[in-house]
């Protein structure tokens, strides 16, 4: 397969312009301190949600004009996602704008998209999608455990799903269920009868995950039932690049923490960052962080574009930044010492997180396996 | 959102075809099946193959042609017989060469090294009597930085200039001079001032090269079985003062213009040649069967991985010509230490039949043996990976030296 590198290509002065408003703001109102204090048991702080949407309108960055956003594409999406990765940000950005925008689009369900994106975009609806296995994975023709009957003109649901993401905060639920016809989605409101979300206790506690009860809880069918692997193909290629960028972002900030440590621990009299073992690491990270940037950069013009190696991209774009984020937490960690093992010390947030994010839309080795597959092998 | 870059725009597009409208006709249709062209970047790949290849008519005519259209050497300015090209266009036309699987007519060091030295470092006389000759081929030069006890540490060069009357007098030692068997010109370090300090002292000349001007050149078999490099012991090598380029004991600073060219390498069309390299491997995997190989799979996916985010680190490189000083030891030590990692695996896959050579005189291997062994020199050459981690830490991340 060919790399198409002849599309244009640099970041635009715009997305440094977003950069840095973002990451201005994050460093005041959503730091990894208030991500700490989040993990610790702090309740999903809204108005700073809603002021990401209104003040530096992120929420709507992807979405398109039509349902009320900007109508920009994963590109800038991507700036956005690295900086909230940079601070472990612990909102439901990925859960809201990313997978369920994502999949009301895919399903292209006119009236449904007309109903939700709208809010989504501007921030005031929180979406979610429950779409991983039984086993946990999000995986295209895996096994859910959730059906839908039809019943009186409308769909009911039963079973249940779990590893969904900020489904506590959420206002309204994508739910993919087997029917008669195959796998479709559906669409319930927060709060529906027969509906029940449970916190789930996470490895990584800044990203809340939760298990999903459906006891005869009705539901909208959005697009058509049958067609719903083809919109979690879609959805999981757009979350695989979505998430890379977050963990590109967890990962530079790994870097930049264990240099700023390097320049001041000293040890045998001189800082630490003046020996090459130390130095060594450093630049290694530094390799990861900058290679993870060019497949983000790749993989979201890519999906963009539509181009033939989108999905590649995508694959490509998983693998990579897990285990670059995974390689900058420890190390961060390494070149900290003892402090950089302790509760207090931010590193170990990275590390969990990097490990959760990992595992999430697919492990390394699974998305290298469809790479393979998509390269025709 | 508007985007910044040249590169895939409507103005990048018509050069594109215009030279491949001229590739097109003046590419002399036998030179593809001559060789491999889509490996030539690849560092030190079947470098005897491609000294044979080059002997061949097709590729004689070809290179003919290039100079006439003025082909060669592109990226200098217009004023020392380039074309001013910047390095979109370059990469540009180095793209369309590849997809005709026909080679860019290089000068090697001539152009990638000295010619820039001189265009940036040399006087108008300098220029105007240097310059040409390297366009035209009559001048093919070799590297005399390196010695025995100082590579990394090349400050610390021995070899001595004595000045004579109007002309510098060469003595000493150099080694792992690329190219030395072919060259009849030499671009050199040496200590012309012992009594100043390690940095200032030094002078860079070029000299004619060969046993007629001292230069007594011995190949150094490389491990590859071939003979890339050489060493020289020099007694007495002479060469007019006006060859001393920037001016006596100002060689350092000429000479760190010099590598910063020569790790700004051909990453655009290097990574081009890894991709191909890939393709090759992938047919291999799947006419062998084994693409069912899980294991096997794994491998091919990292390995295209790399290659496509070569790709990415190029493009990044091609538009931001500001930045590119931060990024190009990375992009040195991603490439090859990409390749020693590929290289391997992909003899991996030969097993035990990899053990074996095909026979003939010397030491002749198959490609994927040769590429096995040759891709140990690049995390070793043009600064080893462990320089290029130090100068990463401490010039990009801020580290203390």
């Amino acid at each position: 397969m060919p790399i198409d590198t002849r599309a244009p290509l640099l970041a635009a002065p715009e997305h440094e312009d977003l950069r840095r408003a973002l990451r201005r703001f994050l460093t005041s109102a959503a730091s990894v301190t208030r991500a700490r204090a989040h993990a610790e048991g702090e309740e999903f702080d809204r108005a700073v949600w809603l002021r990401l949407a209104d003040e530096l309108g992120v929420t709507g960055l992807g979405i398109p004009e039509e349902f009320g956003g900007v109508g920009f594409g994963l590109t800038e999406q991507a700036v956005v996602l690295e900086e909230l990765g940079r601070e472990l940000y612990g909102g439901p950005y990925l859960a809201s704008v990313v997978l369920g925008a994502a999949a009301l689009l895919a399903a292209g369900d006119r009236a449904a998209q007309e109903k939700l994106l709208p809010g989504i975009a501007a921030g005031e609806t929180v979406a979610t999608l429950a779409a991983a296995g039984v086993d946990g994975e999000w995986r295209v023709g895996g096994p859910t455990g959730v059906v839908a009957r039809e019943r009186e003109g409308g769909w009911v649901l039963d079973g249940s799903c779990t590893h969904v993401p900020d489904a506590t905060v959420a206002d309204v639920l994508l739910v993919l269920a087997d029917t008669e016809q195959g796998r479709g989605l559906f669409v319930l409101p927060a709060g529906s009868p027969g509906l029940s979300v449970a916190d789930l206790s996470a490895l990584d506690q800044t990203r809340r995950f939760s298990r999903v009860e459906l006891r005869g809880a009705a539901a909208e069918c959005a697009g058509t039932p049958g067609d719903g692997d083809r919109v979690l193909a879609a959805v999981l290629d757009r979350a695989a690049v979505a998430l890379g960028a977050e963990q590109l972002g967890g990962a530079a900030r790994c870097l930049e923490l264990a240099v700023e440590y390097a320049k001041v621990r000293h040890q045998f009299g001189e800082p630490i960052g003046r020996f090459q073992a130390i130095k060594h690491l450093c630049a290694d990270m530094y390799l990861a962080v900058e290679s993870s940037r060019s497949a983000v950069m790749f993989a979201s013009r890519a999906l963009d574009e539509e181009t033939a190696e989108a999905g590649a991209a995508a694959s490509l774009t998983k693998a990579w930044c897990s285990d670059a984020f995974l390689q900058c937490a420890g190390d961060a960690m390494q070149i900290h010492g003892g402090i950089g093992y302790t509760w207090e010390c931010d590193v170990q947030l990275y590390f969990k997180r990097a490990q959760s994010s990992k595992h999430l839309f697919g492990g390394p080795a699974h998305h290298r396996d469809t790479l393979a597959a998509r390269l025709g092998l | 959102m508007t985007d910044t870059m040249q590169y895939g725009d409507d103005a990048a597009e018509e050069f594109r075809g215009s030279v491949r409208e001229w590739i097109t006709e003046n590419a002399p249709p036998e030179l593809t099946g001559v060789f491999d062209w889509r490996t030539r970047e690849i560092p030190g790949y079947r470098v005897e193959q491609i000294v044979e290849a080059k002997r061949h008519p097709a590729h004689v005519e070809w290179e003919r042609r290039c100079v006439e259209g003025g082909f060669v050497c592109p990226l200098w300015p217009v004023a020392a017989g380039g074309r001013g090209w910047n390095r979109v266009q370059k990469a540009i036309f180095e793209e369309e060469l590849h997809a005709a699987g026909v080679p860019r007519i290089d000068r090697g060091m001539g152009e990638f090294l000295v010619g820039p030295t001189i265009v940036a470092r040399g006087t108008a006389e300098q220029q105007a009597r240097l310059l040409p000759p390297i366009i035209s081929g009559q001048h093919r030069y070799c590297q005399g930085f390196s010695e025995p006890e100082y590579g990394s540490d090349l400050a610390g060069l021995q070899t001595r200039g004595a000045v004579d009357g109007d002309e510098l007098v060469v003595t000493g030692q150099k080694i792992w001079t690329s190219g030395a068997v072919d060259a009849n010109m030499i671009f050199l370090l040496c200590r012309t001032d012992p009594a100043a300090a390690k940095h200032r002292g030094l002078t860079f000349a070029v000299a004619e090269f060969g046993p007629h001007n001292g230069f007594d050149v011995r190949p150094i078999r490389q491990m590859s079985g071939a003979y890339d490099f050489a060493e020289e012991f020099i007694s007495g090598a002479r060469t007019p003062l006006s060859n001393v380029i920037g001016g006596l004991g100002e060689g350092w600073s000429v000479a760190m213009t010099t590598l910063g060219l020569e790790r700004d390498f051909n990453l655009p069309t290097l990574s081009l040649d890894f991709l191909h390299e890939f393709g090759r491997m992938a047919d291999r995997v799947r006419e062998s069967g084994r693409n069912s190989d899980p294991v096997v799979r794994q491998t091919l996916a990292r390995a295209w991985s790399h290659v496509a985010i070569m790709r990415m680190f190029a493009k990044r490189l091609l538009a931001d010509e500001e930045g590119t000083a931060d990024m190009v030891s990375s992009t040195k030590l991603f490439w090859s230490e990409y390749h020693r990692w590929v290289s391997t695996e992909d003899l991996d896959l030969d097993g035990a039949a990899g053990m074996l050579r095909p026979a003939g005189d010397g030491y002749p291997t198959t490609p994927i043996q040769d590429s096995f062994l040759a891709a140990r020199a690049a995390t070793i050459y043009a600064g080893t990976s462990q320089i290029q981690r130090n100068i990463i830490a401490e010039r990009v991340l801020g580290l203390p030296r």
